[in-house]
């Protein structure tokens, strides 16, 4: 099911949140909404929800105004949040509440929660969960309805690092299984990586870059995104370049720089050897056994020209076009 | 120490006789207290939902103005009432003054505060996405109500105890707008008063045994279904 904003413009009372003059949620695709703590991010979610209405514009998701569509949307919130009574009780209702018949129900809740790792706490009171398997059991609730545009904000917060792992491998597979559309919230550009086939990057309510995930990493449209998806920037005579994240490397290359050392610190894969280069800070992995500078010292490192992309002054702003922030 | 026994002998046996007088008084406690509980409960839940949920200017001023109804003497709320109902008064016209209506509408201002505190806590103790949560998932909206009283339970029966006890106990307001008429307006607090002032140790003691008994019946039901926790 295809989701879409077009001209919405939402605030909390004199505060503007967000001002999208169009963007697209493909059928059948996952897409990460990506962009620092306020950046409307959230909104985005409770807007294809029909949980906010926006101030102007429109909101559809598969063709519907959104609050008419909820039958339409699974919702997985950040805080796992249920009633009373135990994880079965809730899985139920939300089937229940949806209208699905008692054996329709058995039959989803059993999948769902066994796909999602919680069927032995389906008789453990839900309030009770640790934070991980309340998260899993929230991810599970949402993924049983089946829903044809599934929501997730932040899925993978509240996991311990062992359970985000884990997480992170299992997600792609269950959403193939049981989400159509799928838009998830992040603030971490790996985990959205990792996820979503496309990406929408937000920063102060406006959409500064979407797309596929690859274009959108490849061609970051200002230097501000490009330092949000990780990108190290080093003024150059034209203005700035954005080296890709991973992209230097020791010893000379297409994009060559001198580095006065710093620090070396042993990371055990791998060494990161940081210093300054025209003022700026960078640090460049060098692989586990190869021959240390020393702090003081200068080092050659270098990029290849295919992870270098370069910002002229001003920047760039072709942002805000509709054509920029269309997904598909 | 014997007179406190002989008073206990006498009241257990104006119980057991089944004294008409006493079971009189005690019916039209319950039935003044109950409907005034009832009638805060009607108002006060709402008005102690939106509180609790609800955000606006004036919100923390009103909660404010609850908090110190909650602690307004009965006695006072009466003579508010008193000056509202007597005959000279705005109301006076609707002669209600040394009515059961008018000790109702006086239990019912006693009451109503607690019953909109206790809600608004209740409900603001709830997570906050519980709402969105229910939304989503489809429930209409009197299906969310139902669901958030529910989770909230515990608070809500916690307001009709309070609100209940507070005014099936009170007698300022009582005596001051129902004027303790015999048959009439009596109610088991204002008669424990009259009989103690009369020296009726016996029948003191027997209402005020009825009064604990019937309180206690009412809290105790109440806490039972308060405590059962939802499968």
């Amino acid at each position: 099911m295809e989701a879409r904003l077009e001209a919405v413009q939402f605030a909390y009372g004199d505060h503007p949140v967000l001002d999208v003059p169009a963007l697209r949620f493909a059928e059948g695709r996952v897409t990460a909404l990506l962009g620092p703590n306020g950046s409307g991010k959230s909104t985005v979610l409770r807007l294809l929800a029909g949980l906010e209405r926006p101030a102007a514009g429109r909101v559809l998701v598969g063709g519907k105004p959104a609050p008419a569509a909820r039958d339409s949307v699974a919702y997985a919130f950040q805080e796992a949040v249920f009633l009373s009574g135990t994880l079965r009780a809730n899985l139920d209702l939300a089937l229940r509440l949806r209208g699905l018949s008692p054996s329709a129900r058995r039959s989803r809740l059993a999948e769902a929660a066994t796909a999602c790792g919680v069927a032995h706490l389906l008789d453990r009171p839900a309030n009770r969960l640790s934070g991980g398997e309340a998260q899993r059991a929230n991810l599970a609730r949402a993924l049983s309805l089946r829903a044809p545009l599934t929501l997730l904000d932040e899925p993978l917060a509240g996991f311990d690092e062992r359970g985000r792992g884990e997480m992170l491998a299992e997600l792609p597979g269950l959403l193939r299984r049981f989400a159509g559309t799928t838009v998830l919230v992040t603030h971490d550009r790996d985990e959205a990586l990792r996820l979503a086939e496309d990406l929408v990057l937000l920063r102060e309510g406006r959409v500064r870059a979407a797309g596929p995930r690859r274009e959108v990493f490849a061609a970051p449209p200002d230097p501000e995104t490009a330092a949000f998806l990780g990108y190290t920037l080093i003024p150059t005579d034209a203005g700035l370049a954005g080296i890709a994240p991973g992209g230097l490397r020791p010893g000379p290359g297409d994009f060559t720089l001198t580095l006065q050392v710093e620090e070396v610190v042993d990371l055990v894969t791998c060494v990161e050897v940081a210093g300054r280069s025209g003022g700026e800070r960078i640090a460049v992995a060098f692989p586990a056994g190869s021959p240390l500078p020393a702090p003081g010292e200068q080092v050659t490192v270098s990029a290849p020209t295919g992870m270098v992309v370069s910002f002229t002054k001003p920047a760039p702003e072709t942002v805000d076009r509709p054509s920029r922030a269309s997904v598909a | 120490m014997e007179a406190i026994w002989d008073g206990l002998v006498e009241a257990f046996r104006l119980i057991l006789r089944g004294d008409g007088e006493l079971f009189s008084i005690a019916g039209r406690s319950l039935l003044v207290s109950g409907s005034a509980t009832a009638l805060a409960m009607l108002v006060g839940v709402p008005l102690g939902y939106l509180l609790g949920r609800a955000r606006f200017p004036a919100r923390t001023l009103i909660l404010a103005a609850v908090g110190t109804g909650m602690g307004m003497p009965p006695v006072v709320a009466g003579l508010v009432i008193w000056l509202l109902l007597v005959r000279s008064g705005p109301f006076g016209g609707f002669e209600l003054i040394y009515t059961k209506q008018a000790m109702i509408i006086a239990q019912f201002l006693i009451a109503t505060p607690l019953v909109i505190a206790f809600t608004a806590a209740s409900i603001q103790a709830l997570p906050a996405r519980l709402p969105d949560l229910l939304t989503v998932l489809g429930a209409g909206r009197l299906r969310t109500l139902w669901l958030l009283a529910r989770e909230a339970r515990l608070g809500l029966l916690a307001a009709v105890m309070a609100g209940f006890g507070a005014v099936v106990s009170e007698v300022g307001a009582s005596m001051a707008v129902g004027g303790n008429l015999v048959g009439d307006t009596r109610v088991l607090t204002t008669a424990i008063v009259t009989e103690t002032s009369r020296a009726d140790t016996e029948r003191a003691i027997a209402y005020g045994l009825v009064l604990l008994a019937m309180a206690f019946a009412i809290v105790a039901v109440l806490t039972v279904v308060q405590q059962r926790s939802p499968r």
